[in-house]
């Protein structure tokens, strides 16, 4: 990795450590939201950006957590610390169950069927009434039990344990990315039938690409739910996955930060025209359309222009 | 040259593929020996990319089997055969287009190593030494097949000829007992057949068994030690070069009945 880069995530770093010492509870509420999503958009970047397979139903597997994670301490009386990995798991596996068949089929056929589990999904968080309540949303989550002293009901200690795991997650994706284990799934991406002839398992790999992406997703769902402790269907619905392949697409994929810094560009424009939630579709078709048009490769295709990369 | 003394490494039997209603293989024997050029001809459509995708476990026969050394492969999958030692290119050069040829050759090495996967995921130092190991024996093989002048290049940016040596090259690095080469030199200059074709006799040349579809017929009748002819899925003649070239069916198959 460049030197400059090396910096520029330092100083992100140091940067949204320092948010919440002056930054209103409102902006800290935003940045928190951001953070999440851009937990899944890399997350996300790992199956579509790395692997390949273009996946419509990411936010499936992020109500999946958020419900799991939720239902596991309003009905068993768990505390957060032992739901949280216990979701990661739960999605993980149940990612792999879903995947292994899906990830048979190719190309725009995989598409369509990600597009329709998402919904299923949905549906039936909407529907299980039981389970979910339904339409009415799921209330009276708790924060995280405080450990060493922190009350993780207050904003602030919100936000330093969504950056805690997102900063721990982001840097399991690059460490994996940048493995072997990251080229074998690059070379699936580039060109499957050759990757196979080099003795690459594709469908093994491609199942754990799934699973992984998925499973993280299920823990930004856990820490979406106990911090906003309360829930509704439209969370997790089939507009959510398409604005996390938006947030990627104009981030970059396949460059896991790109899909991070289009988490909080998008973010960030959707928050300024919050006074006409009409607009917001709008918004993101052109933010789409332009750069489908202009620099495929995103936000880093246009900085590495800048530079003079290629 | 069905001589005895001669290991054969390849055995092919009653081999049989259905695509809906039509035959693109029916009953193909095919013996392959050790250390040998086989040179597998054919007008279009006669199975010949069939045959080297069911041998390479790209999809599976009707009926047959295929057995590799007394193994049988049939039912096994590419990247399981892939392991197994036999390696292939496919027609219209198939590459990482993406990647420089450095990487394209250093990707290819993946089923070589030996740390386990979690491990690779923390870069201990162990992982570390292994993928230098690896960028070695990259460079090494490029030197081999004379690519090393090119390495820093990305593969679509390559002449159609390197690319050609590029795609011989990522199948070599599976270290292959039995390479499967679809076309190596279909499309290229006169020169760059006899630069590929060299390479090919001096793959043979470490050992390796090597199976040739082509249609330049200067190529094969050059370099191969042995040839296959298929027609309309089946195998209408085998023998050494200069008796295929004489064989009247085989003329046929090509030209159509004469007078």
């Amino acid at each position: 990795m460049f030197v400059a880069s090396r910096i520029a995530i330092a100083v992100s770093i140091i940067i949204l450590i320092f948010i919440p010492q002056f930054a209103s509870n409102y902006v800290i509420y935003v940045v928190i939201l951001a953070m999440l999503f851009a937990i899944l958009t890399a997350s996300y970047d790992l199956l579509t950006g790395y692997t390949g397979p273009l996946s419509f139903c990411h936010a499936a597997f992020y109500g999946l957590g958020a419900y799991t994670s939720a239902l596991l301490t309003l009905r068993t009386g768990m505390s957060f610390w032992q739901a949280f990995p216990i979701t990661g798991i739960w999605v993980f596996l149940f990612a792999a169950a879903v995947g292994y068949p899906a990830l048979k089929i190719r190309g725009h056929y995989f598409a369509v069927t990600t597009f329709f589990f998402g919904h299923f999904v949905y549906l039936f968080l909407l529907n299980s009434r039981k389970l979910t309540n339904g339409p009415l949303g799921l209330r009276g989550i708790r924060p995280p039990d405080s450990i060493l002293g922190i009350d993780f009901s207050s904003i602030t200690a919100s936000y330093y344990l969504v950056l805690f795991f997102g900063v721990l997650i982001v840097g399991f994706l690059h460490l994996l990315v940048k493995s072997r284990i990251g080229r074998s799934l690059v070379s699936i991406r580039e060109n499957e039938d050759l990757a196979e002839s080099i003795g690459i398992n594709t469908s093994f790999y491609k199942v754990l690409a799934f699973s992984i992406s998925a499973g993280l997703a299920g823990l930004a769902g856990s820490l979406f739910a106990h911090f906003f402790r309360f829930l509704h269907p439209t969370d997790f619905a089939w507009m959510i996955s398409e604005m996390i392949v938006i947030m990627a697409l104009v981030g970059g994929l396949g460059t896991l930060f790109g899909p991070i810094i289009g988490a909080g560009v998008v973010k960030f424009f959707l928050e300024l025209v919050r006074p006409a939630p009409e607009l917001r579709f709008i918004l993101l078709s052109i933010m789409l359309i332009l750069v489908l048009l202009f620099e495929p490769k995103g936000l880093v295709g246009i900085i590495r222009r800048i530079r003079g990369e290629k | 040259m069905t001589e005895e003394g001669f290991k054969k490494v390849l055995e092919v039997r009653q081999l049989r593929k259905h695509f809906g209603g039509v035959a693109a293989l029916s009953d193909v024997d095919l013996d392959v020996f050790e250390s040998e050029i086989l040179g597998i001809i054919g007008p279009n459509g006669a199975g010949k990319t069939t045959l080297f995708n069911i041998i390479a476990g790209f999809f599976p026969p009707t009926s047959g089997t295929v057995m590799c050394r007394g193994e049988e492969l049939t039912g096994l999958r590419a990247d399981q055969i892939a392991r197994k030692g036999i390696g292939r290119t496919f027609q219209a050069s198939t590459l990482f287009s993406q990647f420089t040829v450095f990487d394209n050759v250093f990707n290819a090495f993946h089923m070589h190593y030996k740390q386990p996967p979690w491990k690779a995921l923390l870069h201990t130092s162990a992982v570390r030494e292994e993928e230098r190991t690896m960028k070695q024996k990259a460079m090494e093989l490029l030197d081999f097949t004379g690519l090393a002048s090119q390495k820093d290049k990305l593969a679509e940016n390559l002449s159609s000829g390197y690319q050609k040596i590029l795609t011989i090259s990522i199948a070599l690095a599976t270290n292959p007992k039995i390479l499967l080469l679809d076309e190596p030199v279909t499309t290229l200059s006169p020169q760059m057949v006899e630069t590929v074709m060299g390479l090919v006799t001096k793959v043979r040349d470490t050992g390796t068994t090597v199976l040739i579809i082509e249609h330049n017929m200067k190529a094969i009748m050059d370099y191969c030690d042995r040839i296959v002819v298929l027609a309309y899925g089946e195998k209408i003649a085998e023998g050494l070069p200069r008796e295929i070239g004489e064989n009247r069916e085989v003329v046929e198959a090509y030209l159509g009945v004469m007078g």
